[in-house]
């Protein structure tokens, strides 16, 4: 029982200037939405601009308002009845991150995008998606409300549709964005469950609120009940405790999609039929994210069993996709499937309850991922200019590239020190991030025991696959010799490929510079960055039986095991990192017979090439138990309800017939004989009436007679 | 003279006027039909006034239908006239327009 009243807590805070700087935030790419798509030339410049200068607001907020105590804007929307629906805004240090880094490697990507569409003809619509997609990601960033998350989510499930379908001409491309914007869809709707059942317990979405009441929540005899004040009464909902893990999982389900998690991260690597630079944007620092960031916002509504359940699909994830990974041939694609793969970390880490941990690797990824990608899209950009009419090859199959280490020697630096960052070596971002994830995910498994150490190992397993399958690209793509020109049969090709202009190769600079781990503290330890010191974990809500451990507790306990973990992490990365080496260094078998493979023989490199199948199992089983269903569905339309309407319809047109024959012979025979009996009397009558003078003057005169007659006698 | 031989003169001018206004086909011949039985009624009316002891009331009675009959024929002749300007036949057996 609590003494708030909701109505208190749902009304308005006062005027607050920071309004006008959000506006300005979501404003700004809207304006760019709207006007870069009608200009011609000036669309990349224009929309480049207005970036630039959103991230500069970003900036200047990030410096003025970090030490400053959090701001909470709220007002209402609409009301339908009784029932006002509010909007807020929250600026906190978790959001002013967030903005920084949206803002940050959207407007890099803008000025890469310059270089790398400057060919193409639709760029105005590309700089205009881009412009949703950034107005669409800062949404979900600002707003505290989940109805507005969930408008906003929806937002950039489109624009990331749209810039994944934006060579639409290209079957494949299309395909991608339908098979992205489904998947997306099958996570939402779970997401809509999750606003559904804590409306229902608590009648208002604003996320504060639901933080608040969901505090005075209780568990009562298997049940989850909330008392409050509604308008001075006293208001009382109890629903099955059930429903509050059902409410935690089912919001993840909305991370699942977004952030491509196991079962739906399928449309992950297809997604790559976009422009590099989106697949850059979206697909691995920002869109991505957006499921991590919501885990966030929810955390503290969380409960144990939802928990355990993030932890163990981000387990499943991690390794399955580092194992995808391992032999994929397009360059682009082995990215993707790291990408999910660190999702996954990200995902288990919020799962275990690390908090921080999650939203650094968060950081450090999005730089470093956006770093291999743009680099990645420098060497097929690159590429593409080598093709001509007569010699035609995929720019971003690995089996044309090699050795491009002398030809783009910076491009080579971006990334090869981007992949030590993923890889997890010492001095780099992503070993500060992926070790706190890894300490947090062993001291979880430590509380839990049994079973749960398999997830410990599949972690940790993934830190090898991880360090293994970016660096056979490095060695593949950078060491050795040029492929293509064997493969073409024309030596001179290779005469043609250069180093990236310096509007491609400036953003992936920036993005590597900031993958070393210097960026976020002189330490080797990530609690002791800026970024772990400056964010605290929200202390979860929920009852406390239902309460998942708190992590802090966790981690005191395991802290002495932090050196051991530390130390077996940077083993494992070596060791990944040695074994690709050893196995694709110039000169080795697998490198010297790289150009040759076609497809995987051997049944367990199928596995990963494939990606467990699961391509093949969503087309072979789930859609075809679908399409199974909707054809037995189709029969039963078909045969059973239209036949039952056919019957009744012919029923109706027999019984229509016979009611016709009822009136044609009956009814109308009465009619006609009533008209037939008159007619035949008129007929009798009028025959008197001959109009002849003479016969009326001869019929008085004999009636005359006779009337004499009758006199007379 | 016996009235008896009045009283027949006058019912066989008037079986004739009958006779001529039932058989006749031209309209012209039925108004003189006409005429005929009213001239047989003025016999009448001038045989009955012998019974009268002014001996006036029969003739003059006689002398109106006279007029009447004058009358009659006029408006009888303009009726005929006119039809046979409308129809182009004064032939009763074709003027039957009112045949039901």
């Amino acid at each position: 029982m609590t003494e708030l009243d909701l109505q208190d807590l749902l009304a308005s805070t006062s005027y607050d200037p920071m309004i006008y700087w959000i506006l300005a935030l979501l404003g700004i790419p809207v304006l760019s939405f709207f006007t870069s798509g009608s200009m011609k030339k000036l669309a990349p410049s224009w929309s480049s601009g207005l970036l630039g200068l959103n991230t500069l607001i970003a900036a200047y907020l990030a410096f003025q308002h970090w030490h400053q105590p959090e701001v909470l804007i709220k007002a209402p929307w609409f009301e339908l009845g009784d029932t006002v629906f509010n909007y807020s805004f929250l600026i906190d240090r978790l959001t002013l991150i967030m903005l920084v880094l949206v803002n940050f490697v959207s407007f890099l990507v803008h000025v890469y995008s310059i270089e790398y569409m400057r060919s193409d003809k639709a760029k105005p619509r590309y700089f205009a998606y881009l412009g949703l997609f950034t107005f669409s990601m800062l949404g979900i960033v600002v707003f505290h409300n989940l109805l507005f998350i969930f408008i906003f989510w929806e937002l950039v499930g489109l624009s990331s549709y749209l810039l994944i379908g934006f060579w639409f001409e290209k079957k494949s491309a299309s395909l991608a964005a339908n098979k992205a914007f489904i998947m997306n869809r099958l996570g939402d709707a779970g997401f809509l469950v999750g606003l559904m059942i804590l409306y229902t317990q608590f009648q208002t979405l604003d996320l504060r609120v639901v933080e608040l009441l969901m505090g005075f929540s209780e568990i009562e005899d298997g049940n989850w009940v909330i008392t409050y004040l509604n308008a001075g009464e006293i208001v009382t909902h109890a629903i099955d405790s059930r429903w509050l893990s059902a409410a935690g999982i089912a919001l993840f389900c909305g991370a699942v999609g977004k952030s491509a998690q196991f079962p739906l991260q399928i449309w992950l690597p297809d997604a790559m039929e976009g422009p590099t630079p989106v697949s850059a944007l979206i697909h691995a620092a920002t869109m991505v994210a957006a499921g991590i960031f919501l885990l966030a916002r929810v955390f503290t509504l969380l409960d144990g069993q939802a928990m355990e359940v993030i932890a163990i699909v981000g387990a499943i994830t991690a390794i399955t996709a580092a194992i995808a990974a391992l032999s994929q041939f397009d360059i682009k694609k082995v990215l993707a499937y790291s990408t999910v793969s660190q999702l996954g970390y990200m995902t288990m880490a919020m799962g275990v309850g690390a908090y921080n941990a999650g939203l650094f690797h968060l950081v450090t990824h999005a730089f470093f991922k956006a770093g291999l990608f743009l680099t990645a899209g420098i060497i097929i950009h690159q590429l593409h200019k080598l093709e001509t009419d007569e010699v035609k090859f995929d720019a971003q199959d690995m089996r044309v590239m090699g050795g491009l280490k002398n030809k783009m020697p910076l491009t080579f630096i971006c990334f090869l020190i981007c992949a030590l960052a993923l890889s997890g070596i010492p001095a780099f971002s992503g070993f500060l991030s992926k070790d706190a994830i890894l300490l947090n995910v062993h001291a979880w498994a430590i509380e839990k025991g049994g079973g749960y150490y398999m997830f410990d190992l599949m972690a940790f397993a993934t830190v090898i696959l991880t360090s293994f399958y970016i660096m056979r690209v490095v060695f593949l793509v950078f060491t050795g010799s040029f492929r293509l020109p064997k493969l073409s049969n024309s030596p001179d090709i290779e005469n043609g490929l250069k180093e990236g202009n310096k509007w491609l190769t400036t953003p992936a600079l920036i993005l590597t510079a900031l993958s070393i781990s210097l960026v976020f503290g002189f330490t080797m330890n990530a609690e002791h960055s800026w970024f772990s010191e400056s964010l605290i974990t929200p202390l979860t809500e929920v009852p406390a039986s239902f309460a998942a451990p708190a992590q802090a507790a966790l981690l005191a306990s395991a802290g002495d095991i932090h050196a051991v973990i530390t130390a077996v992490s940077i083993v494992l990365a070596l060791a990944g990192l040695l074994s690709a080496y050893l196995l694709y260094k110039p000169g080795a078998k697998l490198a010297e017979r790289f150009d040759e493979k076609r497809e995987p023989l051997s049944p367990l490199v199928q596995v990963s090439f494939y990606h467990w199948y699961m391509d093949v199992l969503y087309t072979h089983v789930i859609l075809k138990f679908i399409l199974t269903q909707s054809k037995m569905l189709a029969w039963f339309d078909e045969k059973i309800l239209d036949g039952c309407v056919n019957q009744l319809a012919r029923a109706q047109v027999v019984l229509a017939h016979l009611v016709s024959m009822f009136d044609r012979f009956i009814i109308d025979g009465f009619v006609h004989l009533t008209a037939y009996t008159t007619g035949k009397v008129g007929q009798l009558t009028r025959s008197i009436q001959t109009g002849n003078v003479q016969t009326y003057i001869l019929s008085a005169l004999a009636m005359l007679i006779l009337l004499l007659l009758w006199f007379a006698f | 003279m016996p009235v008896e031989h009045l009283l027949f003169l006058g019912a066989a001018l008037f079986c004739i006027g009958l006779l001529v206004v039932l058989t006749r086909k031209n309209a012209i011949a039925v108004l003189i039909g006409i005429e005929l039985m009213l001239n047989a009624s003025n016999i009448n009316l001038v045989a009955f006034s012998h019974f009268d002891p002014d001996m006036l009331q029969g003739q003059i009675f006689a002398l109106f239908v006279i007029t009447v009959a004058a009358a009659e024929a006029a408006v009888g002749l303009a009726i005929v006239v006119k039809v046979y300007q409308y129809f182009q036949t004064a032939d009763l057996d074709q003027l039957n327009q009112l045949k039901g």
